[in-house]
């Protein structure tokens, strides 16, 4: 019987090798197929002892030949391995690495959200006759090895929530929260909150953590796992991948096949898979990573107990360090590290019979969330280019030193003392003029009589004056009678243009000079808004000549050296004069300065990578420097670039961490979304400012129609992301019309925003 | 482009098109008509058929869209286009488009950029201040502060006392209405914050800007017009006299009106009535030469029982009671002068040919709109079958109507009323008003609704405010 089960054993290997493979035509999988087909056919003639004999070779030549096979693996076998049924999942994780756990709101398919897990754990160490238990909140997605409830892990965006929620609740608890990132992406609805909406409040939030989180990542697709993927260490498990979109997505961008329903097939996929840099080594290697956690071969599947023994370890190590990083005084923290890393790595301490408590002192909070925004500030710096001159960057950080401290003491310092200094004026004022009005009291008496014959007849003709006579008007700034300052190229066109409501709202057509010049290309009758270029704007919302671009010199790069990428960015840069898609410029409205951060469509889709992240952190901090309003100016973006594979996935935990130092430091962070904005930038840096806002000719969304039909099996309704959705949704706050976005700026400048607005 | 190569569209219906047509067949100039298939049966559609035949006409679905419009231009080799008055008279769009457009055709109308300098209400204000032209008294641009509003109605309240005016009103409108809407008075300076606020928040609900206008409530004063001419480029600018368009409907429409603007020879008036026609006559060509107008337009005035005259607005356009000041004209001592013939010959290019020399005045001349409504109930519109329309025929008199006299009529629910004008001259306002009774006395006007009930019209208004006319 012994025997019947190691070969079943065997053939099972054997086909999930094959899985793994899936159908390439390997050799070593043929021999070890003939083999066993040899074996089995022997079989029967053999007896007990021969087959023991058998069996124990051919497991010998197995574990040969996976070695062999581990070496070759590929990075689209690692995303098999990954997506394997046979996988080890979060439940066999709490099974064997923690001493002990409760499932918090879950109850196979009776939970909110089923491909979320959550789970109050904790694990026992030993110190002589000393017990700790350590509790930590172990939060990740479950794929429950192909449970169809589980939806592979594609979580919602109410499961986020409720991570979300259970990460708050470790802070209050004052426990570590390990995360566990299984998931090839997050499930692509808009309905309450729409996944984008949540996806930008779980970044937002964790960015500020008081706690030390830990994330292993085994499955990290995109923004599913960036959902729950910030923190202080990142470890990786060995035959894991973290991508920011999965190969298959890619490679029918890549074969542009948008809305058919063909396949990529299986060589582009692969292709894409290796492109992408998505495997444990290049993350590690370009630092989005710390760790790498070392599987068995062939990957981690829920027989390797002593790969779990190994996890345990490293959580727990990983978990110390954290919070040795943050504790204590400076020179003895970094000593103790130093002494502990080495210890560990010789093998001499037993981390099981070290007592360490993993709550943290409110200091310790502070430096741990400093760490953690240093950290990520740092990432991504080899993606773009930077070709500021040594002496550009010198005059650079002088004059962001320079508002720093000026902004100190014209704001903090001086603005405190000028409120004494006026109220102390005031009260001059009034004992002067009681004064005077004492000591004049007889001159006056003198003149009285005199005076009102004088006094009523020019005060009469003034006021008759005022009624009669032409006012002088200083003409407020918006443009009065679509008399734009640029006026779209379209506008010159002899033609009638077509409104798409005409059908149902009984539009003329209308006359393209009169639509995209006066009109600001909105109908006239529905109100329907064509989209307009970002010049537009850019010339028709800000004063006049106050536009002045900063940081030109940060360009966009092909960092992964992704096959063909440079020749779309020389034309995307050739067609627009732009180096990345993102513009960053200080500009004024009338008369109120403010940073703005522009992510232009015409480049690439308005997509975001290395380059435009940075340029877009670093005119937040300016804003935050300066004291100025930040106004991201969302003219469209199509997503993360995916061509620079997690050098641009990162900019989605980047650029929330600066504008959430930035509104935590008392600023306005508006956002103004304009023609269609999607994915990645949606569900972090954008999605989470407080105050957005849409034009109508917007749509805002995670995903496109076809990606939702292709992941949930259902189209979506019509006008799906449209603006007024969105705001139904709560993503945005307001819908504005274009010809009235200055207007509506400047009010909100007026009326919104923390405390450290220069103006205010 | 010799005068009469050109082929004008007639882009507007019932009796307008039918007076164009008729001034184009004198200059000789071709033209194209439109209509739309309610109208069908308009005297402007079978006129256009008999002078011109079927190739002359064009059915189009709205007189509203400008794109069939200019497709029917294209499509017949119009080099003109005559808007009328309403639709698309006053719209500069329009009259950029016909101008800019790829196949260019002349507008025949002040140029666009006159149409919207003076469209603007809040500007021709300011144009007529910035000139010294008195205007109602109040703010001449939109005041978005409390603060500011509630001293100028303050000044307002007192300025009215002390110009005696027993109870005095201030209007509060909202900048960017138009039509009527946002319109409020007040006749407390202790209610004005109230009914402010009212306004604005109306103001920024309804048109998007919170801005408001605050006038004097002007409420006894007769509404007189002046009447332009000027050929392209405002070579030679003239005046065709006044009008006097006081008696109206209780919805402010105009239903009588008389040249000249005020008669001091058989009327007395409290005040200098002879100056005051002059002065706003002066004051009239004083904005047109400013902005250099350069075709037909008039200028409104309002003028008070004190003979205070202030300006209203401009009409950049010919007017529907354009016929009195035709009839009261004389050019180097000729009568037969028709205001749309020298509109639509300075229109295409023509010069004048006269001065002001030229021009003189003689007798006066009435115009009685003649429209289904009743007078008893706030002047409804009355609609249904006209089964007999008889108009008398006299040397004095002139009609203009799109209706039928030999077979019924069915009024098309679509437009206003309006059924017939008649112009009536007298050498003096004694003949001009017996004539005038004597015209609606013979005049025959009787049909049926659907239901049987017999037809309303305004006749016995007429008659009864004929004795009244130019009396303040």
């Amino acid at each position: 019987m012994d025997t019947d089960k190691k070969f079943q054993q065997i053939i099972e290997q054997l086909n999930y090798i094959r899985d793994i493979l899936a159908g390439k035509n390997n050799e070593n999988l043929r021999l070890l197929s003939s083999r066993l087909e040899d074996m089995q056919s022997r079989l029967p003639s053999m007896n007990q002892e021969e087959r023991l004999a058998a069996a124990e070779s051919l497991d010998d030549l197995f574990s040969f030949v996976e070695k062999k096979l581990e070496a070759e693996l590929t990075p689209m076998d690692k995303v098999r391995i990954v997506r394997h049924p046979q996988r080890i999942c979060l439940r066999d994780i709490l099974e064997n690495v923690y001493d002990n756990y409760t499932e918090i709101g879950s109850m196979n398919e009776h939970s909110i959200d089923p491909a979320i897990l959550i789970a109050r754990a904790y694990i026992t160490r030993r110190q002589g006759k000393k017990t700790l238990r350590q509790s930590v909140m172990v939060i990740g997605q479950e794929k429950g090895h192909g449970e169809e409830i589980r939806n592979g892990g594609s979580v919602k965006p109410w499961g986020n929530a409720k991570a979300l929620h259970y990460m708050k609740v470790a802070e209050t608890e004052n426990i570590p929260i390990h995360i566990y990132v299984f998931t090839p992406g997050s499930y692509p609805i808009e309905d309450t909150p729409g996944a984008a909406q949540q996806i930008a409040k779980n970044i937002y939030e964790m960015g500020s953590l008081r706690v030390p989180v830990l994330a292993i990542f085994s499955e990290g697709g995109s923004g599913g796992a960036e959902a729950v993927g910030l923190a202080d260490k990142r470890l990786m498990l060995s035959h894991g991948y973290y991508s920011v979109i999965s190969p298959e997505g890619a490679a029918a961008i890549e074969a542009n096949l948008k809305e058919s329903k063909r396949r990529a097939p299986a060589e582009l996929i692969e292709d894409c898979a290796r492109n992408l840099c998505i495997t444990a080594e290049d993350n590690l290697r370009l630092g989005y990573i710390d760790e790498i956690i070392q599987e068995p071969v062939l990957g981690a599947r829920c027989h390797n107990f002593e790969f779990f023994r190994q996890l345990r370890q490293d959580v727990l190590r990983a978990t110390d360090e954290i919070v040795l990083s943050v504790r204590g005084i400076e020179p003895i923290r970094s000593m103790s590290l130093r002494a502990r890393r080495k210890k560990t790595s010789e093998g001499g301490l037993n981390l099981e019979t070290v007592c360490m408590r993993w709550n943290l002192s409110a200091a310790a909070q502070e430096r741990l969330l400093d760490l953690r925004h240093r950290k990520f500030r740092a990432l991504s710096q080899k993606a773009h280019d930077d070709t500021r001159g040594r002496l550009q960057l010198f005059k650079d950080h002088l004059s962001s030193f320079w508002w720093e401290f000026s902004s100190y003491f014209k704001y903090d310092l001086f603005r405190r003392s000028q409120q004494n200094f006026s109220n102390f004026l005031r009260e001059l004022h009034s004992e002067t003029t009681f004064f005077v009005k004492k000591q004049t009291v007889p001159l006056r008496r003198f003149l009285r009589p005199l005076l009102p014959l004088f006094r009523v007849r020019r005060k009469r003709h003034l006021e008759e004056a005022k009624l009669t006579a032409l006012s002088t008007w200083e003409e407020p700034q918006e443009q009065r009678g679509g008399n734009w300052a640029y006026v779209s190229p379209r506008a010159t066109d002899d033609r009638a243009i077509s409104c798409p409501n005409a059908a149902t709202h009984g539009c003329l057509d209308m006359w393209a000079p009169d639509l995209f010049g006066e009109f600001a290309g909105v109908c006239a009758n529905c109100g329907h808004h064509f989209p307009m270029e970002y010049k537009w704007y850019l010339y028709n919302l800000f004063d006049p000549e106050s536009v002045t671009e900063f940081n030109t010199g940060i360009e966009a790069i092909n960092p992964l050296k992704y096959p063909g990428f440079d020749l779309k960015l020389a034309k995307a840069s050739a067609q627009t004069g732009q180096k990345s898609s993102c513009m960053t410029f200080e500009a004024s409205i009338n008369g109120i300065r403010l940073v703005v951060a522009m992510f232009l469509a015409p480049f690439r889709g308005g997509s975001v990578g290395a380059a435009e992240g940075e340029k877009f952190i670093l005119a937040a901090e300016r804003a935050g420097k300066k004291r100025y309003p930040f106004l991201a100016y969302v003219h469209g973006t199509a997503g993360i670039r995916i061509q620079e594979g997690t050098n641009g996935l990162i900019q989605m935990p980047r650029c929330t961490m600066a504008v959430r130092r930035y509104i935590d430091d008392g600023g306005l962070y508006l956002v103004v979304y304009d023609t269609n904005s999607y994915a990645g930038p949606v569900a972090s840096f954008l999605g989470c400012s407080p105050y957005q806002f849409g034009i109508r000719s917007s749509n805002i969304g995670f995903a496109g129609y076809g990606v939702i039909r292709e992941t949930t099996g259902e189209a979506p309704p019509p006008h799906y992301h449209n603006v007024f959705k969105a705001m139904a949704r709560g993503h945005i706050q307001g819908i504005w019309d274009r010809r009235e976005t200055r207007f509506n700026l400047y009010q909100a400048m007026l009326t919104m925003g923390g405390r450290n607005l220069y103006y205010q | 482009m010799d005068l009469h190569e050109h082929k004008v569209l007639i882009a507007n219906r019932g009796e307008i098109a039918i007076r164009i047509l008729k001034a184009c067949r004198k200059l000789g100039l071709e033209f194209v008509c439109v209509h739309t298939q309610e109208d069908h049966a308009s005297g402007h559609v079978r006129l256009a058929r008999g002078l011109g035949g079927s190739k002359s006409l064009y059915r189009i679905s709205s007189y509203h869209d400008a794109n069939e419009l200019m497709a029917v231009a294209d499509e017949s080799g119009a080099t003109a286009i005559h808007p009328g008055y309403g639709f698309f008279s006053e719209d500069y769009r329009f009259a950029r488009r016909v101008i800019q457009r790829e196949r260019e055709m002349i507008f025949i109308g002040p140029s666009w950029r006159i149409i919207r300098e003076l469209g603007d209400k809040i500007n021709t204000k300011r144009l007529a201040r910035s000139l010294d032209v008195p205007t109602v008294p109040g703010s001449d641009r939109p005041i978005y502060d409390e603060m500011e509003a509630e001293e100028l109605a303050r000044t307002l309240f007192n300025f009215q006392t002390d110009n005696q005016i027993r109870n005095p009103l201030v209007l509060i409108k909202a900048s960017a209405g138009g039509g009527g809407m946002g319109i409020e008075e007040v006749h407390d300076p202790d209610l004005f914050r109230s009914v402010y606020r009212r306004v604005r928040n109306y103001a920024a609900r309804q048109f998007k800007d919170e801005g408001v206008l605050i006038e004097q409530r002007i409420r006894d004063f007769n509404h007189l017009e002046v009447q332009i001419l000027a050929d392209r480029n405002c070579k030679t600018l003239v005046h065709f006299g006044t009008r006097n368009c006081s008696i109206q409907s209780t919805g402010l429409q105009k239903r009588l009106e008389v040249a000249p603007g005020f008669d001091p020879s058989s009327v007395s008036y409290n005040f200098d009535a002879a100056g005051v026609l002059e002065q706003i006559i002066r004051h009239s060509l004083n904005i047109a030469h400013k902005v250099r107008y350069d075709n037909a337009g008039t200028w409104e005035w309002i003028v008070t029982r004190e003979g205070n005259p202030y300006l209203m607005e401009v009409n950049a356009r010919i007017q529907v009671e354009n016929g009195v000041s035709s009839a009261i004209t004389r050019i180097r001592g000729q009568e037969g002068v028709d205001l749309l013939v020298e509109q639509i010959r300075t229109g295409l290019g023509d010069p004048l040919g006269y001065t002001q020399e030229d021009i003189s005045f003689e007798g006066v001349s009435l115009e009685y709109r003649i429209i289904a409504e009743d007078p008893e109930q706030r002047f409804t519109p009355w609609v249904g079958r006209i089964e007999r329309f008889h108009q008398p025929e006299e040397p004095w008199l002139t009609m203009h109507s799109h209706v039928p006299t030999d077979e019924p009529y069915d009024i098309p629910t679509e437009f206003d009323p309006n059924l017939a004008l008649g112009i009536i001259w007298g050498r003096d306002l004694q003949e001009a008003r017996g004539r005038g009774l004597s015209f609606l006395k013979k005049m025959i006007l009787e049909g049926r609704t659907a239901q049987g009930e017999p037809m309303k019209t305004n006749l016995e208004f007429l008659k009864k405010k004929t004795g009244d006319i130019l009396k303040f």
